[in-house]
């Protein structure tokens, strides 16, 4: 089941998300929705990303395929280049450097869209609260035997309502 | 004191910004139907050419790229106005950037796809222009992978791309907003291509790092698509081309040119959709300045090219030298002197001078400079070729190019006009405070 409790106050709610995690929830427990990004210190609610490495694999990836690509084509029908090598880095260097870069940047796209659930297979059932102007809510995922306690701590917190929603 | 949007409550920013989405006024109406009379004309301009062939233009023997390279050029330079000029703000965390950069990446997305048409148009049979594709076909050709017209391919194709991802990231959370109240049309759009996007700390985390992320990679991808398009004519060995400093030269042209199309563009905004309190003095001044930075270095190196130029006193490179200063092409290039460097050193040199409207006129005055620079760096060329037995007559374009250049511009407009009728030009969610900005 999910619990869903709105909150005013950055304090609060970072307050409430330590309180959580020191009884056992985990981030992956835990959502925050608002109008605007919201940005906690280290060690509140981190998400770690392997947005940038999966950039370089796909730089590297997208400019290998297209410069082997390259050779292929140029071996597959050879030009007479008059005794200069029929295949050259520097002549298609061009080439090499913007299919790299395209890697990069579809590749920061796909991850983008993966890592922030767009595209992924997302549990319907989770509640989506919709977000007064001003506020945040944070979204909780736990067990019935955890939910009073949670809630509890939640309105302790200074949540200024605490909704129960779904079946566990 | 002047508020600042910030500031403000964020019901009212929203209101604001949403506004001149909804509704059209008689202005905005006979604004479209003008600039789409001018795109159908180009169009049937291009439909005449296309069924009579390129014999209906001014091109003709030595000067085989006339109107149409320099349209090319001159669009690819426009475009880096928006996501150069974005980038350098966003990964230098330039504050007043949040107005600006949406209309900024509009421009360019909208300059590449004008821009990438004018190869097509230069082809004569456009209808071929996929044999720059390289795809398998029965008699095993590919296309020349060492040909800088392929390096162009290259070039735009990941520009364009990189262009309208860049566009979209920051556009999401807006849209997502805009389907929660709209016509049933609107919603439908605006929820297709915002992608379920809920507002979590997850997606808001990506999206930020997606975006410094991209900002980082279009930086060396911008540069690289001008220097390619420099490289079409500092690869040939034709006199006043064949130059080293002709790729940097293309850049400080081209994010020159941009930031006066962007400074044209955020004035026109300003006044048509009644956005002052956003799009403030203070954005102006400081692109201004920048505008001012980037006059000097165009001079700069246009300076330093005709200097060793004529230093070095070689009779090919010469002969085309004199057409610029005194010849067939001086009043093109004293214009375009006027235009690029004294215009902007006055206006925009003088504080007191300074204003929104004067940034206007400097911008349409830098516009018009750098579409002739252009010019003067085509045509004089191609008209004075290294053997004597080549010259031709002087080339003069035809109505079908002035048509078809008259259409880019049109199609500008018109793009631009129902972009603005589609999606907030500036970006809401980034006008609330970060908790980082605010410590």
């Amino acid at each position: 089941m999910y619990l869903v409790a709105e909150f005013r106050e950055m304090e609060s709610i970072v307050r409430a998300i330590q309180r959580l995690k020191e009884v056992g929830m985990t981030a992956a427990d835990l959502d925050v929705f608002s109008n605007e990004p919201v940005e906690f210190y280290r060690g509140v609610l981190d998400r770690p990303s392997r947005m940038s490495v999966v950039a370089v694999t796909g730089a590297i990836a997208n400019g290998s395929l297209m410069t082997g690509f390259v050779y292929f084509a140029q071996h597959n029908y050879a030009l007479n280049t008059g005794g200069m090598p029929v295949f050259s880095l520097w002549g298609t260097g061009v080439i090499t450097y913007e299919m790299t870069m395209l890697g990069a940047v579809l590749s920061t796209f796909g991850w983008f869209l993966w890592e922030s659930g767009l595209i992924r297979k997302r549990d319907k059932s989770a509640p989506v609260p919709a977000v007064p102007p001003g506020s945040m809510c944070l979204r909780v995922r736990c067990t019935d035997e955890q939910a009073p306690g949670a809630a509890e701590l939640l309105e302790r917190s200074g949540a200024l309502g605490v909704e129960r929603k779904g079946a566990s | 004191m002047a508020i600042t949007p910030e500031l403000l409550p964020y019901s009212k920013i929203r209101e604001d910004l949403f506004r001149p989405l909804s509704g059209a006024s008689a202005t905005y109406i006979l604004c479209v139907l003008a600039a789409l009379a001018v795109v159908v004309t180009g169009g049937v301009a291009w439909g005449i050419q296309i069924h009579d062939g390129m014999g209906v233009t001014g091109l003709q023997r030595p000067v085989f790229w006339g109107f149409y390279i320099v349209n090319f050029v001159f669009w690819i330079g426009i475009s880096h106005a928006g996501t150069l000029i974005s980038a350098i703000l966003r990964l230098t965390d330039a504050g007043w950037r949040k107005p600006v950069t949406r209309a900024a990446e509009a421009i360019t997305v909208f300059a590449l796809m004008i821009g990438g048409m004018f190869p097509i148009i230069h082809l004569g049979r456009s209808w071929l222009f996929y044999w720059l594709i390289p795809y398998p076909n029965e008699r095993l050709l590919w296309p020349n992978f060492r040909s800088p017209l392929l390096w162009d391919l290259t070039a735009i194709l990941t520009y364009v791309t990189g262009s309208v991802i860049y566009l979209y990231l920051p556009l999401i959370p807006d849209m997502a907003q805009l389907a929660e109240h709209n016509t049933p049309w609107r919603r439908v759009l605006y929820r297709t291509l915002s992608l379920g996007w809920t507002g979590s700390d997850r997606e808001w985390h990506t999206l930020e790092r997606a975006m410094k992320l991209m900002a980082c990679i279009i930086l060396p991808i911008a540069v690289s698509v001008h220097t390619v398009v420099a490289w079409d004519f500092s690869m040939a060995i034709a006199p006043m081309w064949h130059s080293t400093i002709f790729g940097p030269y293309f850049v400080v042209g081209a994010i020159f040119s941009g930031i006066a199309a962007l400074l044209l563009v955020m004035g026109s905004l300003r006044k048509l959709l009644h956005l002052e309190l956003y799009l403030t003095r203070h954005h102006f001044n400081n692109l201004s300045k920048l505008l001012l930075l980037m006059s000097l270095l165009w001079f700069y190196f246009t300076f330093a090219e005709h200097l060793t130029v004529w230093y070095g006193n070689e009779p090919s490179e010469m002969a085309v030298f004199r057409t610029h200063v005194t010849g067939a092409f001086a009043p093109y290039f004293w214009f375009m002197v006027v235009c690029n460097f004294v215009i902007p050193l006055v206006l925009m040199g003088i504080r007191r001078l300074r204003t929104i409207t004067s940034a206007m006129i400097t911008s349409v005055g830098v516009l018009m400079g750098m579409w002739l620079e252009r010019y003067i760096i085509v045509v004089p060329t191609l008209g004075n070729p290294r053997l004597p037995a080549a010259a031709g007559t002087l080339y003069g374009p035809t109505w079908i190019e002035i048509a078809i250049t008259a259409a880019t511009f049109a199609a500008m407009i018109l793009l631009y006009l129902l972009f603005s009728k589609l999606f907030p030009i500036i970006a809401v969610w980034e006008f609330k405070p970060h908790p980082a900005e605010e410590d």
